[in-house]
């Protein structure tokens, strides 16, 4: 299978959600039905942010201008990253790649430890405490692996959402950036080329990566440093236990006397032991 | 030959349940930290395992704060027997410390009280890894109450457990090899803890000095058998 990707056009967002709702129903996702569930903020955004199910949220930026606000949009969701810092940490094994790049989390292995939660750069994966299982956006793969578009893309009415072939979507993305600049919005910038050895998720970001919340440069720092303190850990026990084994076998013929204390005289007395 | 009481039947009984708690502690913990472990023993296993380490973490915290709640006396002891100001003796003694416990013994060491300076850097350090791997702890069992699950304070709290668990089984290794009398010139040490508390006079004069003479000329921990 070849790889591919998800393709976001910031330009062609006017957040209208079709997109969160059909993930829920896709991956039939319970949403809150009691009033006033969500915390008012006044933005328009909502729910405010992913939960164990809420895979894919807009997020909302609403920056004010002299008139009006810029509303910057931005798909909120996993990026099925190709060095993807929540499956290096995983310690059963729950995460991995398909062929397609996408990222998904086996629910039966999960043990909800927690440690992609700590290790993703965008903190995609969101721990259910009742379940005790971590979830995120699969990237619809049972429907990807059938030929369909996630399904998130196929209710995308404005076609800010498309899936195909990465390169195709990478140069697609690039060729929409080009027009954009050349439309007057200077600051246009492509995201997920190569970020994390490439995302499955492209953006195009029309009023470039800051305005729309994206992480310059992301870095899987915390797995790395697990990486670093699994080896160094094995490393010093192993040390310890060698050093000490050689201090073992340098006092093997370690002997010494009989101490007694003479309280009288305040002296210790040693006598040798015959042995 | 005579004998110096030297830990309480309180402080053995604290010490076997501590032991206990820890070891299961770093058997289960080991197998989260390990992928390969992880990975051999399998998910139900590890859902196992992931119990025994609350029940076991809820031991290894509450053990020690009700020792000190039963046994005020026995703290206060303890507390002022780690805290004291150094003399030249403990300063020559952490000096040669480490040829002494390397190259077999050679060296002559100077008294010591009741706690070796060597000991209260070693069980100092062990006593202050396991507060910060406790509290990190209770806030990954909790997340909610410190802001949830991804927070900043739960991922460093999930870092610093690691790094103490790994700082705690290397004091761990060496507190064994030491506190069991693995090492010959502690051979009998491990009846401290393990046994009845008791050290002989040869063995007191030698690794405590200073403590052994006071005890000696007191005379009321002092018995012949």
């Amino acid at each position: 299978m070849a790889e591919t990707a998800i393709k976001y056009d910031s330009s062609k967002c006017t957040a209208c959600k079709g997109c969160q709702v059909a993930c829920k129903q896709w991956n039939q996702l319970p949403s809150p039905l009691l009033a006033e569930e969500y915390e008012f903020t006044k933005s328009f955004q909502s729910p405010l942010d992913l939960s164990p199910n809420t895979w894919l949220i807009i997020n909302f930026s609403e920056v004010k201008q002299d008139i009006g606000i810029d509303w910057n949009f931005m798909r909120n969701s996993c990026f099925h990253c190709t060095e993807a810092a929540c499956e290096m940490a995983c310690p059963v094994g729950a995460i991995s790649h398909k062929d397609n790049g996408a990222v998904v989390i086996d629910e039966e292995k999960c043990i909800g430890c927690r440690y992609c939660v700590a290790s993703c750069p965008f903190s995609v994966p969101r721990w259910d405490e009742a379940r005790n299982k971590t979830f995120k956006c699969w990237q619809c793969f049972d429907r990807t692996s059938a030929g369909r578009a996630p399904a998130c893309v196929s209710t995308c009415p404005t076609g800010a959402l498309e899936f195909g072939d990465r390169d195709e979507m990478v140069a697609a993305a690039k060729e929409r950036v080009a027009e954009l600049k050349a439309a007057g919005f200077t600051k246009a910038e492509l995201y997920g080329e190569t970020e994390l050895g490439g995302l499955h998720t492209i953006v195009v970001a029309h009023r470039g990566l800051d305005a729309h919340g994206l992480k310059r440069d992301p870095k899987i720092g915390v797995t790395e440093f697990w990486q670093l303190l699994k080896p160094l850990g094995g490393i010093a026990a192993a040390a310890t236990v060698g050093g000490l084994g050689f201090s073992f076998l340098m006092s093997a013929k370690y002997k010494r006397g009989e101490f007694t204390y003479d309280e009288a005289t305040d002296t210790v007395v040693e006598k040798e032991v015959e042995k | 030959m005579r004998y110096i009481q030297r830990q309480s039947a309180f402080a053995r009984g604290l010490h076997w349940i501590h032991t206990i708690a820890c070891l299961s502690l770093f058997a289960t913990g080991l197998m989260l930290f390990i992928p390969q472990v992880a990975g051999a023993v399998g998910v139900a296993t590890l859902n196992g395992a992931r119990l025994v380490h609350r029940v076991m973490a809820a031991i290894f915290i509450g053990a020690p704060i009700l020792g000190i709640i039963i046994n005020p006396k026995g703290f206060k002891h303890f507390w002022k027997s780690m805290v004291f100001k150094w003399d030249d003796d403990d300063k020559e003694f952490t000096k040669k410390f480490f040829p002494y416990l390397l190259f077999g013994a050679k060296q002559h060491m100077p008294p010591q009280r009741e706690q070796k300076s060597g000991q209260v850097v070693a069980d100092g350090a062990i006593v202050i890894f396991s507060i910060l791997i406790s509290l990190t702890g209770i806030v990954l069992v909790w997340p909610a109450t410190f802001g949830g699950a991804g927070s900043a304070m739960w991922t460093w709290s999930l870092l610093l457990h690691d790094v103490s668990m790994v700082l705690l089984s290397v004091l761990l290794i060496a507190h064994i090899y030491i506190g069991a009398g693995i090492f010959k010139p502690y051979r009998g040490m491990g009846r401290l803890m393990f046994g009845d508390g008791k050290v002989s006079e040869t063995d007191a004069l030698y690794h405590w000095g200073t403590w052994a003479k006071e005890e000696l000329r007191k005379g009321d921990k002092v018995t012949t058998a």
